[in-house]
């Protein structure tokens, strides 16, 4: 596999053969805009960096495709969260289980950290 | 870029430019986009790499989002030029008319000069 | 099962489980739910949760993001080009420097630096985000879906015609169809040219044609208005 082809992230697709464009704004789901709320204080308050979100995201590899916006830029800001130490892996875990319980969320729905990405 | 200043001193307001101390390359050089594949965070899009082009603009010195994305400050900052190519150059098959264009931001550090076929 | 009306921050601010809360608190968004949050939902909540706890941020400043966005952002880009419409000299700086030219008007572009490209009879622009969605925010507010979907992304760049054609617009062989990739510093607005009837009218009137999809450049504004 020649470098070109191995060094070319998930995110970098100008050029690739697709379907037709879905012109329909399908807008954003409450959590969405509140996530975009949240990275626009954060990045305001420079606790993150909008390269360091882009770059997290990248490194989601494969599952870049597999995930939906603002799944993906959720799953970059945990990753550069942790990162920086400004949250910890076993914090998240608690308060995930928190907020699962308290939207009464079954605990058979696991997480996809341990699962994969799904659709 | 601007046109020559009124008499009356206007009040300043913030730029879309930054300086751009001892820029390289000028509007109108011809240059060409380096063709190589480093692995790691790069806003120099694939699909250009190694295509030829002509500076459209110089925007000025900005921090390097190559260094930010992984923590550090970007500085010193990199000269960053708007390059517009024509379709033809980039893509082999392209299938519009001839003149049509591409335009993107690239950082000084990914061009390369190409002779001015005028001299 | 989750509760369709629960409302997170009015629970949270009053300590009580009441939906729907904010005949007392006036800044408590509104939310309707269609099923149980996914993960990342739940993902995204706690990390608030826990940067708000560690006094890092506030749910306020989280909530005044989102009334930003949503109530002031998306209407200013159309202020703009409006004004560039009506007012020649001020096109002409909004082409050399356009947050220079927004900061004039009142409007901080904060961190974004605007370049506005003009469609004329010889030229029509189209924006693009190939790498991610970066997009003129400051002006336009969130992009829409179909900005940010892979399609558009990686098609955009090399059939521009093909792709405008799917958003009902269509050039001549004549006009140069020019794509911007905004991969760095640059965000980008589109100047359409301003269309035929449309003589004497407002700054208010003619903002009202300049839809979201004229200044991404995917369509062309049309006089007969909605």
């Amino acid at each position: 596999m020649s470098d070109a082809s191995r060094n070319k992230g998930p995110h970098d697709i100008g050029g690739e053969e697709a379907g037709p464009v879905d012109t329909i704004d399908h807008g954003m789901k409450f959590w969405e805009r509140q996530a975009n709320g949240l990275r626009s204080v954060l990045r305001e308050r420079d606790l993150v960096r909008t390269d360091e979100l882009r770059r997290a995201a990248e490194d989601l590899g494969e599952q870049y495709s597999k995930l939906e916006y603002f799944e993906r830029t959720t799953s970059a800001l945990r990753t550069v969260l942790l990162e920086k130490n400004l949250i910890t892996e076993d914090e998240l875990k608690s308060k995930m289980a928190e907020v699962r319980a308290r939207f009464n969320v079954p605990d058979e729905m696991e997480s996809p950290l341990k699962k994969g990405a799904r659709r | 870029m601007t046109s020559a200043s009124p008499p009356v001193a206007k009040p300043r307001y913030p730029s879309t430019y930054n300086p751009a101390p001892g820029h390289r390359f000028n509007v109108g050089d011809r240059i060409a986009i380096r063709r190589t594949f480093p692995p790691g965070h790069r806003r120099t899009p694939f699909y250009i790499r190694g295509k030829q082009g002509v500076i459209e603009r110089i925007c000025g010195a900005f921090a390097n989002p190559e260094e930010l994305a992984y923590g550090f400050d970007g500085e010193p900052k990199k000269v960053l030029y708007r390059v517009r190519f024509l379709q033809k150059h980039v893509w082999p098959d392209y299938n519009g008319p001839q003149h049509d264009t591409i335009d993107m931001e690239i950082f000084e550090h990914w061009l390369e000069p190409l002779p001015d076929t005028r001299n | 099962m989750s509760n369709p009306s629960f409302d997170y921050y009015a629970q949270q601010k009053h300590g009580h489980a009441h939906e729907h809360d904010h005949a007392r608190d006036k800044h408590a968004a509104i939310e309707t739910r269609e099923g149980p949050p996914s993960e990342y939902e739940i993902m995204s909540r706690a990390m608030q949760e826990l940067l708000e706890e560690k006094d890092l941020i506030t749910a306020d400043q989280v909530r005044q993001k989102m009334e930003r966005f949503e109530e002031e952002l998306p209407y200013r880009g159309s202020k703009v080009v409006a004004r560039a419409w009506t007012d020649p000299e001020f096109k002409q700086r909004l082409l050399e420097d356009g947050k220079a030219a927004c900061a004039e008007m009142g409007i901080d572009l904060e961190a974004d630096r605007l370049i506005a490209v003009e469609n004329t009879p010889a030229v029509h622009n189209v924006i693009v985000c190939t790498l991610c969605s970066c997009y003129p925010r400051s002006l336009l507010g969130m992009p829409p879906t179909w900005y940010k979907s892979s399609n558009y992304r990686s098609r955009v760049v090399f059939e521009p015609r093909a792709v405008l054609k799917e958003f009902g617009t269509e050039l001549a062989e004549d006009v140069t169809v020019r794509v911007h990739d905004s991969n760095a510093d640059m965000r980008y607005l589109v100047i359409p040219m301003r269309p035929e009837g449309t003589d004497g009218w407002s700054e208010e009137q003619l903002s009202e044609i300049l839809t979201r999809d004229t200044l991404v450049g995917v369509t062309t504004p049309g006089v007969t208005r909605k």
